[in-house]
């Protein structure tokens, strides 16, 4: 039996006049990655504020774990145990990197499971623990992103949702991220991976979606998707 | 008395107003932390506090509850400052938050607009409200010398105070979880609603902070002048904005110097230059227009709109 966690139902969501999805259907199940592809502006980070409550949801309906989030306040679906790794990784740029840790456990309030995930990520990513005190704003590109994605782990949550991890990175990066974001699946977090590097992506996905000007224009299996005609010629043209 | 003597004089006289300012200070930076306003009827929040202060003393004296000075005093303060915390927060939701997104020209009208309200609300609504208000003597009266120095006891329980409430505030904004709730909403409010912070309730919190803070500054104020008046939230308000670009809006540290900085400029003035005590905020303003031309980014700020 297959548990779908996440899914959305017909969404449409809107800026003021502007609708950016259109009649939106996706899954996501329980204990695996699934992706969604898209090019830039075909409304990947839309899909993610619709989650979030971040943009306004026209239509449609969006659940978690069985229960409806549609529409609810953004700290209350966090708090449900999803947390997301946003694009251009948003630290919070004059908070030190303990700092920004300590705000990925906000909503935690025992002290001791806070400094067991502490150590968890530092572990993850050694790195950290060196610039455990350097302000945040001051980081590489590359350590700010293990930043965040460390940030997303310290709620320890449920569901962990990444919104272009590659964007603006070295392929070196790009790879160990890739395979941070698989170890995470592999200890038991359900992955939503958003991106535009489709290669990538389908390899460590095990379903998947392509977005195109707000609306969803393929589903399948990694491998399904991979073979197909617009991951073809859209995405792997080679 | 020498030189020395008169600058030292000056200069206590001068930290004295300055912790003040900075108290009024601190609600800038953090409402343009959290909401990218600024409040121009914050000034106003200090002068509330004072009539706060006196409108809690007169129900005091009323019911019979006059006993031990310090109670009495204690019970301004807290009660000035839920009061005035209070109003703070109801404003915030009325008529500073929403039009926190519109462009800075609306939010400037508005919050004005705000100030004139809750000053002439006070002046209407409080007994003789356009005369000037004594305040209570409950302080201890007198003073010492070190040296030539005349300190008074009234003026060093007041800045004990105003140290002791920046220490507060600088430790609930940098020591505790909900100040770090705040400063992440200062740094991006969206990242912080994605840890888990509610929004609006942080940005409650920091009115109510704020509020009280000033409300502080205006019963020190009262005490210092031993007099009010429902019209002194004005200049308080330039003065204090004009103490937090100084010190780099969205600074805390940037506004308790830039409020300490602009005491210390109007005292000097007041004691140094020819007709220094009518021009000392003359003085003091053209220095920070000075300032401002040739560092507009402030003391402690690296770009103008700073956050926290
Ligand atoms: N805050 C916003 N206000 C108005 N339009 C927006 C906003 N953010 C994104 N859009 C528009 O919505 C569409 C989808 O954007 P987005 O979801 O960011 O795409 P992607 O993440 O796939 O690159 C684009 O046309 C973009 O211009
Ligand atoms: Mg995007």
């Amino acid at each position: 039996m297959t548990e779908m966690f996440l899914t959305l139902e017909g969404v449409t969501a809107a800026y003021s006049n502007m609708e950016a999805l259109r009649r939106v259907n996706v899954q996501v199940e329980k204990g695996k990655i699934a992706c969604l592809l898209g090019s830039n502006g075909a409304g990947k980070s839309t899909l993610i504020k619709a989650i979030l409550g971040l943009v306004k949801v026209v239509e449609g309906r969006i659940t978690f774990d069985g229960e409806d989030i549609t529409r609810e306040k953004t700290h209350r679906v966090v708090r449900r145990g999803i947390s997301i790794v946003p694009e251009g990784k948003r630290i919070f740029p004059k908070m030190t990197t303990i700092e920004n840790l300590r705000m990925g456990a906000y909503i935690e309030q025992d002290e001791q499971a806070i400094e067991e995930r502490l150590e968890r990520v530092f572990e993850l990513f050694p790195r950290l623990e060196e610039r455990a005190h350097q302000i945040a704003g001051t980081m590489s590109g590359g350590e700010q992103s293990m930043l965040s994605i460390g940030r997303g782990l310290m709620s320890s949550p449920r569901l962990m949702i990444f919104d272009e991890p590659s964007l603006g990175l070295a392929p070196i990066l790009v790879e160990q991220n890739f395979e941070t974001i698989q170890r995470i699946n592999e200890e038991g977090t359900t992955v939503f991976l958003v991106e535009q590097n489709a290669s990538l992506t389908l390899e460590i996905a095990s379903y998947g979606y392509v977005l195109q000007k707000g609306k969803v224009v393929a589903e399948g299996t990694a491998e399904q998707l991979t073979d197909s005609e617009v991951i073809q010629s859209a995405y792997l043209k080679s | 008395m020498t030189f020395l003597d008169i600058l030292l004089q000056q200069s206590i006289n001068g930290l004295m107003l300055g912790i003040m300012y900075s108290l009024v200070a601190v609600g800038f930076t953090l409402y343009f932390g959290v909401l990218d306003v600024i409040n121009f009827a914050h000034g106003d929040f200090f002068m509330l506090g004072g009539f706060m202060a006196l409108m809690l003393y007169a129900i005091a004296e009323a019911v019979g509850f006059a006993g031990n000075a310090l109670v009495v005093v204690i019970y301004l303060f807290i009660g000035s400052m839920i009061l005035t915390g209070v109003v703070g927060v109801v404003t915030e939701r009325v008529c500073v938050k929403p039009v926190s997104k519109a462009p800075m020209l609306i939010s400037l009208l508005v919050t004005l607009g705000l100030g004139i309200a809750i000053r002439e609300a006070v002046r209407v609504l409080y007994p003789r409200g356009s005369d000037p208000k004594g305040f209570p003597t409950l302080m201890p009266q007198g003073s010492f010398n070190v040296g030539n120095i005349v300190i008074r006891y009234e003026n060093l329980i007041i800045f004990g105070l105003g140290i002791a409430v920046i220490m507060a505030v600088n430790f609930l904004i940098n020591r505790t979880k909900m100040g770090a709730a705040i400063r992440a909403v200062a740094q991006d409010g969206e990242a912080a609603m994605m840890m888990g912070v509610d929004l609006d309730r942080t940005i409650d919190i920091t009115f109510l902070i704020g509020s009280a803070v000033a409300a502080v500054a205006g019963i020190m104020n009262g005490f210092y002048y031993g007099q009010t008046m429902f019209n002194i939230g004005a200049m308080m308000g330039v003065i204090g904005f004009s103490a937090a670009v100084i010190g780099g809006l969205g600074n805390i540290y940037g506004a308790i110097v830039g409020g300490i900085l602009f005491g210390l400029l109007e005292t000097f003035a007041a004691a140094a230059l020819p007709y220094g005590a009518e021009n000392k905020r003359v003085f003091a303003f053209l220095i920070v227009i000075l300032f401002l031309v040739f560092r507009p980014t402030g003391i402690l700020g690296e770009k103008i709109f700073e956050r926290v």
